[in-house]
């Protein structure tokens, strides 16, 4: 094991870690116009692209939270070479489930496209080896199908939609920091309703629930200066969806915010970087790397104010792909002014992330 | 039995070891030379596979399936390679592609392996790179660029005089064909063995270069936990498309076993053979030594010894030979096994395995069955003496020792004993029609045993049959003696003669094979070698340059052929059969190919094959008859238009004209060249091959040369053999002292009484030495005559069935002659031993002590 | 003590019978001589009463418990021979390739005496026929006399009923013959055991305790 990590990691770091010769990649533009299904599937001009389920089930002895997440990886290497195999588009998948009170249980897989991975450039169809997010039908029979197994736990989830789709930013043009090249395409889905099998240590069971569905991609994020942020997607009781996110620096402070809130009638109102405020409550602090995550957090966005409670401390993940990097990922409680659950993300805690 | 008469046993045993000390120490030998045979080619195999399949698990990781084109030119298609990962019961697909090429730098081939390193790093963490110095490691695998092995880069460094240690930026051009790759080093691989010369890239780098455009080579599967292997693969294997295979990791196994398990099987069927001889030593001892001591047994008997106790006192002494005598042989053979491996490498000699010194590790298990082994020869041996000894009658063996007919009830009519003989005559020969089981000869080897059976059990017919007559002539004293003795003494006789009998049958047929063999050999090579130089470079077509000078008007050559070769799975658990594409006259095989039978011409519109010998073996096919290959991704029906023989590929080859080949959409890739030089021009034709052989790093040689690698490879292959023959003839010859020692003991009397008449101790000594002689000829004759019996059968019946190939019988007279005369005298100087034995001791001696 | 009676036996093909209903019986503690023309069938006698050859009829009883030794098998005869008989060979019949003191325990070993009294018993007895100290020996530094104390103490050691000795002064010369003679009696009766010996010698058969005479017509 100590020896595949070492001679994995010095391989990819290089090609995953420096934009040597920048090649063409996009870049996200206020003007462009989405549409779908078309912009739910890959955008392989892009350097970094995601697509990002969290939810929670509710499942006999309490909820759990689950999440599937799919990067696509254009690093602008061996791109003139005249393979269909050559590295240059590069797929990663993360499955993780949190069970109460337990530690985290995660599983990651990588390939290359079209050896192994594969994605459509027409609509969300992504997979890397067996597992896979599919985008599929119309209407009342359109559903997103989910399937990722491994050795711990395996999932088969069908997620329905009940309200409409969420472009975030401006038309779906998400800024990410002062200047405006610093943006990227997202694009959510709330309040996916979830159902479906779900298998953990051996044990199958029938598991519902609720999912919030990201579709994010972009060349070029993170401001200089920037180590991380701090990511939250609630689904409320009453119906409503928050979303709100900050760009820290090594000092923890704010370099860059947003947030969105639609209420249960689908009134959409958005905060700036000053209507958006994170304040760490506790931290907890990671036995692996020593990284103290703010799990416990109260969060302002506008006049409301709200309080997150993890469902379970330990939902930190310790990546090795696309690099070794550790972040805190997990399902929380939401009181506050609002209610409802929502997944919280904190990276940069346990050193600088980079895209 | 109790601890009283343990102690009765141990007192026999140690007084009869003390008093024979001799015969002790060589039925010891002997069983401990057929112990150490059989553990030494045990441990040296054993090494030999466990290191080549180390050497391979290391380069190809430990896959549960393996999905690959039966035809190696083939490939797998990318969309297999995305549906095989996209399997839930495939936890792992790591796509590869393998190929060889020429390095403008060396003059040897080397492997290029192309992988992915997501999927590879989980399955051959052994083949992951690190990254050199130079650039300061900041490109990653998936760019430009190759990773060598230690051994190569230590190659390539001493070649162009690059500083030791990480490589520097140097670049190398890999060639393969007319594709080329001019590339920077950038870093190791520091987990492979020293002994690999392999380059590791990115597997879209190296498909980019050499192909294949659409796919990949191989994938290598892991499959999920709680999935069957087996299932799967059969599942999977009805999707396939024909031109693709499906092997379990255990077919990798066993096709790595089958590579060397006729030529092992062999040596160890030899080991038994030197076991068994060693069984037979000791049952001369022991039978000599119950007719020393019947007289002493009967007293033990009278006195109150149970009976069960005569039996199993000679067991026990037969296992007290056997104990230390199979300990001995674990160690010689451990001994012999270490240093074999390091003379001759960890096939022997057979070629078998690529020439590395395998480490030779010893376990409990193999060596505690060998050890039993041993043990139960001896314990074999002493079972006859041991029953004798029980049912010696107590009274008239206390009076008058040792009766050497068994009681009459229990001896056969001489009729039923040759409807007996007749019988097992006939099963020899029965068994000689059967064929193989599960590729082992075995119904052969019976029929060998049989044979030996025969020719001991027919020695006292024989004897008297030679000796019959003798006996009315008018001879000289000593001689009518030494007749007389045998033909009164037929058990005695017997058990001294077969001895020699067994081991220079052995001997004999031995002979025999690898003299039909290299006879056959040397004709089979002028066959093949028609043309007076060749070409080869090992896996890589040869460089199209140098090709292109061949076409050219003044090149120094009247003819060239060209030929390709491709391998094909037929059988995922054989070794792959070779598929040769060759330029020849289809009209006309027979003028490149030694066929054996008929060559029958195809019907129009049918594409025509030629399989070797082994693959007719293998396969069961005649001429005339149709064979399926999986060529070029389909399954194509051939005609097989004949049988020609081939000592070169075991494992099968199939000869089809490049005209076919070209036409199945195949293109012919050269690897191999027969050129006949201009007349006159041969000294620039040699100056040229030569030159190009160098500077592509590529084979050239005369047929001359070929002829003499060949044969000089076949001499050393055969080279244990004459170690274990030479084994044998001595345990042999030991056999007839011992037993000639112990008959001149029992008769103590008689001699006494004959020198008391006046003979005098030379006259004795010659009576003896003549007894011996005789004895001699009776057992060389018979073991002659099993000898060319035995190697007819390892001929026609054996060699097909485990080699798959076949060769007329030739019998080395001259050779086998002399090796008879040799062993007459050394038997006779064995009598000479034996008689000075009995004629040192005063006859009054020898009278009182016979009482 | 041995007791026969109704003793049958012909060899196969022979004219006429060895003895047909023989009766004898030796008391316990009584030495009785056998004497009798060579042929005449003594050998054949001590060897049916040893379990040796079989008979057509009748009974043989060896031993303390009186045992019929001609209704036991192979394996039972043999023990009854290692337990309750004592045997002295005209030939000396001793293990060549054995010390004098372990041809001595070879009935011990057979018998199952417990293996801690053996080497002072041997050496006892080894003293009272004249050998002390000759346990270490090998037979073959022995003379004749010699051998037949030898097998003279084997058959005594283990304490047996019944000794059976076929010309036990035969092999002798006529001084050593009667030392020899005179220690087996003398040791026979110190043991109080019964003796049956093979003999023609007059004198030999005048030492002991009866005198019987086989002939082709029976015992007298």
């Amino acid at each position: 094991m100590q020896r595949r990590s070492f001679l994995l990691t010095p391989l990819l770091l290089p090609a995953l870690a420096t934009a040597r010769d920048a090649p063409r990649h996009a870049v996200a533009s206020r003007a462009t116009r989405l549409s779908f299904p078309r912009d739910h599937g890959a955008h392989p001009e892009f350097r970094t692209e995601w697509w990002y389920v969290t939810g929670a089930l509710d499942v006999p002895g309490g909820g759990m939270g689950f999440q599937l997440t799919f990067f696509r990886s254009r690093p602008g290497i061996a791109e003139e070479l005249d393979s269909p195999i050559a590295a240059s588009q590069i797929l990663f998948a993360h499955a993780a489930l949190t069970r109460p009170g337990q530690r985290l249980l995660h599983a990651e897989r990588a390939a290359r496209a079209n050896l192994g991975a594969g994605f459509s450039t027409t609509d969300c169809d992504v997979h890397v080896g067996a597992w896979s997010m599919r985008r599929g039908g119309a209407g009342a029979d359109e559903q997103f199908r989910l399937v990722a197994h491994d050795a711990a736990f395996a999932f088969d989830l069908r997620l329905t939609p009940t309200q409409p789709l969420l472009l975030q930013g401006e038309h779906g043009w998400s800024q990410k920091g002062p200047r405006p090249e610093l943006a990227s395409h997202y694009v959510s889905w709330p309040q996916l309703r979830v159902g479906g099998r779900l298998v953990v240590e051996g044990k199958t069971q029938e598991a519902t629930g609720r999912a919030w569905f990201d579709h994010e991609w972009s060349s070029e994020v993170l401001a200089a200066g920037a180590v991380g942020w701090d990511w939250i997607g609630i689904n409320l009781d009453d119906g409503g969806a928050l979303m709100a996110f900050r760009i820290r620096d090594a000092g923890g402070n704010t370099l860059y915010a947003h947030a969105s809130l639609r209420d249960a009638d689908g009134r959409l109102t958005r905060f700036g970087a000053g209507e958006v405020a994170f304040t760490p409550i506790r931290r907890w602090t990671s036995p692996r790397n020593g990284a103290q995550y703010p799990v416990q957090m109260e969060i302002r966005v506008g006049p409301q104010r709200i309080e997150t409670t993890p469902v379970a401390d330990d939902q930190e993940i310790s990546a090795r792909r696309p690099l070794p990097v550790s972040y805190w990922e997990g399902l929380v409680a939401i009181r506050g002014t609002l209610a409802g659950r929502g997944y919280l993300e904190l990276t940069g805690y346990a050193g600088a992330l980079r895209l | 039995m109790s601890s009283l008469t343990w102690r009765l046993s141990w007192w026999l045993i140690r007084a009869q070891f003390m008093t024979r000390r001799t015969a002790t120490a060589l039925s010891m030998l002997a069983i401990a030379l057929g112990v150490s045979l059989g553990y030494a080619i045990h441990l040296i195999n054993d090494a030999a596979l466990a290191d080549f399949s180390q050497a391979m698990k290391s380069v190809q990781g430990e896959p549960d399936a393996v999905l690959a084109p039966r035809d190696s030119s083939g490939h797998v298609p990318l969309a297999l390679v995305d549906a095989l990962a996209r399997d839930e019961a495939v936890a792992l697909a790591v796509p590869v592609i393998e190929t060889r090429v020429r390095l403008d730098n060396t003059a040897t081939t080397v492997r290029l392996i192309g992988l992915d390193a997501f999927s590879a790093a989980l399955l051959m963490p052994n083949l992951m790179p690190r990254q050199g110095g130079a650039d300061g490691g900041t490109t990653s695998i998936f760019e430009d660029g190759v990773y060598a092995s230690p051994a190569l880069l230590a190659r390539l460094n001493t070649k162009v005089g690059a500083p030791q240690g990480l490589p520097s930026v140097a670049g190398i051009t890999a060639t393969r064909g007319e594709a080329r790759w001019t590339t920077p080093i950038r870093g190791d691989l520091p987990a492979v063995r020293d002994d690999e010369l392999l380059l590791v890239a990115d597997i879209a780098w190296v498909q980019a270069h050499f192909g294949p455009r659409e796919g990949v080579g191989e994938v290598r599967l892991r499959l999920a936990p709680g999935v069957s292997p087996a299932a799967w693969i059969a599942t999977w294997s009805a999707r396939l498309p024909p031109g693709l295979g499906l092997r379990a990791a255990d077919d990798n196994l066993a096709r790595m076993s089958n590579v060397s398990r006729a030529y092992r099987v062999n040596l160890n069927v030899l080991a038994m053979v030197a076991l068994l001889t060693g069984a037979f030593l000791v049952f001369a001892t022991q039978l000599t030594a119950v007719a020393q001591r019947s007289t002493q047994f009967a007293l033990l008997g009278v006195l109150g010894l149970p009976p069960r106790m005569r039996l199993a006192q000679v067991l026990v002494e037969g296992l007290a030979i056997g104990i230390p005598g199979a300990a001995a042989g674990l160690g010689l053979g451990y001994g012999l096994a270490v240093l074999f491996t390091r003379l001759l490498g960890g096939d022997l000699g057979g070629g078998f395995f690529a020439a590395s010194s395998p480490v030779v590790v010893p376990e409990l298990a193999p060596a505690a069955v060998f050890f039993v082994a041993g043990c139960g020869a001896s314990l074999m041996g002493a079972l006859y003496p041991a029953w004798l000894n029980r049912i010696q009658p107590l009274a008239p063996a206390l009076k008058a020792g040792f009766a050497q007919q068994a009681p009459s009830t229990l001896s056969a009519s001489r009729h039923a004993k040759r409807i007996a003989l007749a019988l097992v005559a006939l099963a020899a020969v029965a068994l000689t029609r059967l064929p193989a089981i599960d590729d082992l000869p075995l119904a052969g080897y019976t029929a060998i045993a049989l044979v030996l059976v025969l020719g001991i059990a027919a020695a006292p017919a024989a004897t008297r049959l030679v000796f019959g007559g003798l006996e009315r002539l008018r001879l000289s004293a000593p001689l009518r003696i030494a007749v007389q003795n045998i033909l009164q003494a037929p058990l005695m006789a017997q058990v001294a003669a077969s001895g020699l009998i067994v081991s220079f049958a052995l001997t004999v047929s031995m002979v025999t094979m690898v003299s039909s063999f290299r006879t056959a050999l040397d004709q089979w090579l002028d066959d093949v070698l028609p043309a007076p130089m060749y070409m080869r470079s090992k896996g890589v077509p040869l460089p199209a340059d140098m090709l292109a000078e061949l076409e050219r008007p003044q090149s120094p050559f009247v003819r060239v052929e060209r030929m390709a070769t491709v391998m094909l799975t037929l059988d995922p658990r054989r070794p792959p059969v070779a598929l040769l594409v060759r330029e020849l006259d289809r009209a006309d095989p027979a003028a490149r190919l030694p066929f054996t039978g008929a060559v029958l011409a195809a019907p129009p519109g049918r594409i025509t094959a030629w399989i070797s010998e082994p693959l007719q073996e293998l396969h069961g096919l005649v001429p005339g008859q149709t064979l399926h290959l999986p060529l070029l991704g389909r399954e194509v029906e051939v005609f097989v238009g004949g049988v020609w023989r081939d000592y070169a590929r075991q494992f099968g080859a199939v000869v089809i004209a490049a005209a076919d080949y070209r036409a199945l959409g195949g293109s012919v890739a050269a690897t191999d060249l027969a050129l006949w030089p201009r007349p006159g021009q041969e000294d620039a034709a040699g100056r040229w091959m030569r030159a190009q052989a160098k500077h592509h790093g590529i084979e050239g040689v005369g047929s001359g040369e070929i002829r003499e690698l060949s044969l000089s490879i076949f001499d050393k292959s055969f080279a244990v053999t004459y170690a274990l023959e030479a084994a044998a003839m001595l345990i042999g010859l030991f056999g007839l002292a011992v037993t000639l020692a112990a008959s001149v003991w029992l008769r103590a009397r008689e001699l006494a009484t004959l020198s008391a008449l006046g003979f005098d101790r030379a006259m004795l000594g010659r009576a003896i030495v003549f007894e011996g002689a005789l004895i001699a000829v009776i057992g060389l004759a018979l073991g002659l005559a099993c000898g060319v019996a035995v190697g007819a059968i390892l001929t026609h019946v054996v060699n097909p069935q485990a080699f798959h190939w076949r060769m007329p019988l030739q019998v080395p007279w001259a050779q086998v002659l002399l090796g008879a005369a040799l062993t007459l005298f050394a038997g006779m100087g064995a009598s000479r031993f034996a008689a000075r034995q009995a004629t040192r001791l005063p006859a009054a001696q020898v009278l009182a002590s016979a009482q | 003590m041995l007791s026969i009676a109704g003793l049958s036996k012909r060899h196969p093909h022979a004219p006429r019978p060895v003895f047909s209903g023989l009766g004898l019986s030796v008391a316990t503690g009584e030495i009785v001589a056998l004497t009798g023309e060579s042929g005449v069938g003594k050998s054949t006698l001590l060897n049916c009463i040893a379990g040796l050859e079989p008979a057509d009829a009748g009974t043989i009883m060896v031993g303390r418990e009186a045992t019929d030794i001609l209704r036991l098998d192979e394996a039972e005869r043999a023990a009854l021979r290692a337990r309750s008989i004592g045997f002295v060979f005209q030939a000396f019949h001793v293990l060549p390739t054995l010390s004098v003191a372990q041809n001595i325990a070879v009935p011990l070993l057979l018998s199952g005496v417990a293996a801690h009294d053996h080497a002072a018993r041997i050496e006892a007895l080894l003293a009272r026929v004249g050998l002390a100290g000759f346990g270490p020996r090998w037979p073959a530094s022995l003379s004749g006399g010699e051998l037949q104390r030898v097998a003279i103490a084997r058959a005594l050691v283990h304490g047996p009923t019944l000794i059976l000795a076929d010309e036990p002064t035969g092999n002798l010369d006529p001084r050593t013959a009667d030392e020899v003679l005179a220690l087996l009696l003398e040791r026979v009766r110190e043991e109080g055991a019964s003796a049956l010996i093979v003999t023609h010698s007059q004198h030999v058969a005048q030492c002991c305790d009866r005198i019987l005479t086989l002939t082709p017509d029976g015992l007298e």
